[in-house]
């Protein structure tokens, strides 16, 4: 289902960013978020993955990291 | 975006002119809930909404239901309003969004970027206004306020939103008219019932390997759970159901039209939206809850054993479950129907006539 995984921004060029989670880096557009965001901000992709969907905050990207990282690190993936 | 595919990779083989095989895998986390064990109510309640973020609202919901019957506790009428009214929001946004996002991106246009902008924030919005403190999803009930003036500027947005929706989808109905397809990914429809499979509490249950919340199905057959499902017996949809079967017109319009009456609803709602305190502290107690909310994609179902006052398993059952099984309506609407020259395009149409909540990769055998 939809897991929502929080990736910090680590470049931005033209409306696109290059986003990074878990080691795994893509890019995504910004064009649909309402925020604006900058290198370092943490967003969650929408189904697709092609457009960030939300900015989230630092705190809660960290949590949401923890617990997935759990999920992966339990074999449940 | 995971060291793991977490999403759909559908391969099409086509044979003789037609699609002879759809393989669909699957990287989805549906095993992820069993991390919430041993964790209290009111961490689940952070949990949840933020790690099914796109979801969210149904999540964090049909997670309170749950461990509030497995703690018997009951909810304020008010309560009860109000979180219908947010489950309302997040459908009208999540159909909106994927007619403005996604219907677009189809007809390979870019996606109409000021009216999907204002969407997701309307969810925060809806949130903010009923509860101040951020507690919508506690256990009990949180401390409900609601904010006329908030909520007033929320149904405008709303408003906006579903019209610019309506809109917006013609251009995608018009050519599934004109190409002939408004029939097209037609298979048996087994509607799901509005309250599950028969068997569900039980199955659940039973599911100690988490085979079933992976790949469930109801006496072998997969059943459809969404917008078709539930407005099936609409006058519209009915008659386009008895010219094009369980077709893409009836789905796309069935999107439609569940978007416009969850907007009719919520606008009855809020007039009936009042204050109520939040919950006491959940009991520190055992038992078993089932939670089952019609979210925006379908048949959402919780299930949670509690402990002491914490979860002792936790199991959640996501509508794409259903409608993307290897069996489901995705694979059975797409075998045996003519390739054409372009069966990619025709596959992201029936998967976007069924909104999966997760990428859907969709490739040919051998041209990928």
């Amino acid at each position: 289902m939809c897991m929502a995984v929080p990736s910090r921004i680590i470049a931005i060029d033209n409306g696109v960013a290059t986003v990074e989670a878990f080691g795994a880096t893509r890019t995504t557009s910004l064009m649909l978020l309402d925020e604006e965001v900058a290198v370092g901000d943490f967003v969650i992709l929408g189904a697709g993955g092609n457009f960030a969907s939300e900015k989230v905050s630092a705190e809660q990207a960290a949590e949401s990291l923890a617990y997935l990282a759990e999920v992966l690190d339990s074999g449940l993936a | 975006m995971l060291p793991v595919d977490t999403g759909l990779s559908v391969t099409l083989s086509p044979r003789d002119g037609r699609i002879a095989d759809v393989d669909i895998r699957s990287g989805r986390l549906v095993q992820a809930s069993r991390l919430l064990v041993g964790k209290p109510p009111a961490q689940v309640g952070t949990i949840l909404p933020s790690l099914y973020s796109l979801c969210g609202t149904a999540q964090g919901l049909a997670g309170a239901e749950a461990m509030e019957q497995a703690l018997g506790l009951g909810l304020a009428p008010a309560q009860r309003t109000a979180r219908r009214f947010l489950l309302l929001v997040e459908t009208i946004t999540e159909h909106a969004a994927a007619i403005l996002r996604d219907w677009a991106l189809l007809l390979g246009g870019p996606p109409d970027a000021a009216a999907v902008k204002p969407l997701r924030p309307l969810l925060a919005t809806a949130r903010r206004a009923l509860y101040p403190q951020g507690d919508w999803a506690r256990v009990g009930g949180g401390g409900l306020l609601p904010d006329v003036e908030a909520l007033a500027g929320l149904m405008r947005g709303l408003s906006q939103a579903s019209e610019r929706g309506r809109i917006a989808a013609t251009p995608l109905l018009d050519r599934v008219e004109a190409k002939g397809l408004g029939g097209f990914g037609v298979a048996p429809f087994r509607p799901m019932p509005e309250n599950g499979p028969a068997d569900l509490a039980e199955r659940l249950a039973k599911d100690e390997d988490g085979a079933y919340v992976a790949c469930p199905d109801y006496r072998g057959e997969s059943l459809e759970t969404g917008p078709l499902a539930r407005r099936r017996d609409h006058a519209l949809i009915a008659g386009l159901m008895a010219r094009h079967g369980a077709g893409l017109m009836p789905r796309f319009m069935a999107r439609l039209l569940d978007m416009a009456a969850a907007l009719r609803e919520a606008e009855e709602l809020v007039q009936d939206l009042t204050e109520a305190p939040s919950g006491t502290e959940p009991p520190l107690t055992d038992g078993v809850g089932l939670s089952r909310i019609e979210a925006a994609r379908g048949l959402l179902v919780h299930r949670v054993e509690m402990e002491k006052g914490v979860v002792r398993r936790y199991q959640i059952l996501a509508p794409t479950e259903w409608n993307f099984h290897p069996k489901g309506a995705f694979a059975k609407g797409l075998t045996g129907v003519a390739a054409g020259s372009d069966p990619v395009f025709l596959a992201r149409l029936l998967a976007a006539a069924l909104d999966p909540c997760v990428t859907c990769d969709i490739t040919v055998a051998g041209h990928a």
